[in-house]
């Protein structure tokens, strides 16, 4: 192991894992500007107001525990980064309930979700779940080595 | 190599109090010098003109032979450490000591070697992912200077650290004092110049504890007479204050100078045990206090007598309050 590399494995003892957890940061960022356009969908059927309301009782719950993850890989914490890929997987999922059924539908012979707003919230959603696989595997690869090395510390 | 002058200072506060008058000094590379003296006397003043935290009134500072009398602090490569310790609260000791070398955008890996490195010379290390709230005073004071110490600055300015500072960063330092008294300097030296040879009554009462036993004594038939007492004195000492004759002088005894012997009765009135001396607190005459280190155990009681004797004495002008020395001839 090089010199450099070794330090930068000591480093991490004392250092916070921050790449992780503004990574995270960035994921609640993209939900929220997924958030704010998906409302334009609202078009006054049940169907969407009960879709709609849900999706923002999600959506602060998402908030909650991606805040929480970002605090918690912050300090190389690797059930965090399971939470991580959790909400990644429900990010993913999200694009096939709202934005899949708006896209197309017809409500008063008006189109409910446009070409261009269905792929931006499209791309919010993907860019947002890339951002928690990608803080969940830094998180991963980092605490494990930090876990390794001060195992050989302790040794 | 660093070379620090301080020539002429003078600190004048816009209310026109003056806090520092004409501060002359030369540090010589690894150099420490300790300013001393009561609170207010423009210790903090100086080190913070120094600093570049005060503007400096009137006078020159130099560093390596360059004036940087007008340099803004960041330009002065000084690091100082502040009595408060002003450490970042949210932050970890690790955070506070590499925090100066992250704003200057160091490679992390060199940053990390070099607060290690002052961790470990400060006994830091098992501290470092710790807050300061969680720390002792006299860590956080370490942590202080260990922030001040990661930037290997040329000069250190460090406002009252010496009391918990580490033997280790000790040892390799040369120590010399400047004694300061209302904005003056009075006295610069070694801790032993300034304990053995005052230039005045206010370094010889200052440096030592207890302090110096002060008398007002007249010079007569080649004597010294106090309130209560005489002391006798050598012909080199009778020669020292042949101008004096007939006039009153200040005569200084530390308590260590006075031993047990023929010579001055004192009644006590305090005996404390010091474990290899005895502290003996006592009167000569009615009213002349004089406070004695005696070695050994002793165990006066209140009201005894005890016949005491002086060794090294020291002699000052009354008027002038400078020492009377032997004038070179």
């Amino acid at each position: 192991m090089s010199d450099a590399i070794a330090t930068r494995i000591d480093r991490m003892r004392y250092t916070k894992n921050t790449a992780s957890s503004r990574l995270a940061l960035l994921a609640i960022v993209f939900d929220i500007l997924f958030f704010i356009s998906i409302y334009k969908s609202d078009v006054g059927t049940y169907y969407y107001t009960i879709t709609i309301g849900a999706s923002i009782i999600y959506n602060l719950v998402f908030l909650l525990a991606a805040f929480l993850c970002s605090e918690g890989v912050k300090n190389y914490r690797i059930g965090y980064s399971w939470a991580l890929i959790v909400l990644g997987i429900v990010q993913i999922a999200r694009i096939f309930i709202l934005p899949m059924n708006a896209h197309g539908a017809i409500v008063n012979n008006m189109p409910v979700m446009g070409d261009g707003q269905f792929v931006r919230v499209v791309i919010y959603l993907a860019v947002s779940a890339v951002c928690l696989f990608a803080s969940a595997l830094v998180n991963m690869k980092k605490s494990r080595t930090l876990a390794k090395y001060t195992a050989s510390l302790q040794a | 190599m660093a070379e620090l002058q301080l020539q002429h200072l003078d600190k004048i506060y816009d209310n026109n109090v003056q806090a520092v008058y004409d501060f002359n000094l030369d540090v010589k590379d690894g150099e420490l010098i300790v300013l001393v003296g009561p609170s207010g006397c423009g210790k903090s003043t100086t080190l913070r003109m120094v600093a570049g935290l005060e503007d400096i009134s009137k006078g020159k500072l130099l560093l390596d032979g360059r004036d940087i009398t007008q340099a803004p602090a960041k330009d002065r490569d000084m690091a100082m450490v502040f009595q408060n310790y002003a450490l970042y609260g949210h932050m970890t000791i690790y955070e506070n000591m590499a925090f100066s070398l992250t704003l200057r955008k160091e490679n992390p890996n060199v940053i990390h070697k070099k607060v290690m490195a002052a961790a470990e010379i400060l006994d830091l290390t098992a501290q470092l992912n710790k807050k300061p709230a969680q720390l002792s005073g006299g860590q956080r004071q370490r942590v202080a200077m260990g922030r001040a110490i990661v930037r290997n600055p040329k000069v250190f300015l460090f406002d009252e650290p010496l009391s918990n500072l580490d033997a280790k960063l000790r040892s390799s330092t040369r120590r010399e004092i400047v004694c300061m008294s209302m904005g003056h300097v009075q006295q610069v030296g070694t801790p032993l110049e300034l304990y053995d040879t005052p230039n005045n009554l206010f370094v010889a009462s200052f440096i030592g504890l207890p302090p110096m036993n002060l008398f007002d004594v007249v010079f007569e038939n080649g004597k010294l007479r106090g309130k209560g007492f005489e002391a006798e004195l050598s012909e080199e000492q009778k020669d020292m204050l042949r101008s004096y004759d007939r006039k009153t002088i200040v005569l200084g005894v530390r308590p260590e100078d006075i031993s047990q012997g023929e010579g001055i009765l004192a009644k006590v009135s305090v005996n404390e045990n010091l474990g290899m001396n005895t502290l003996v607190q006592g009167y000569m005459g009615d009213n002349c206090r004089v406070t004695a280190k005696l070695r050994g155990w002793a165990s006066y009681r209140s009201g005894d007598q005890v016949s005491l004797r002086f060794g090294k004495m020291h002699f000052f002008d009354k008027e002038t309050t400078n020492a009377i020395r032997k004038e070179a001839r």
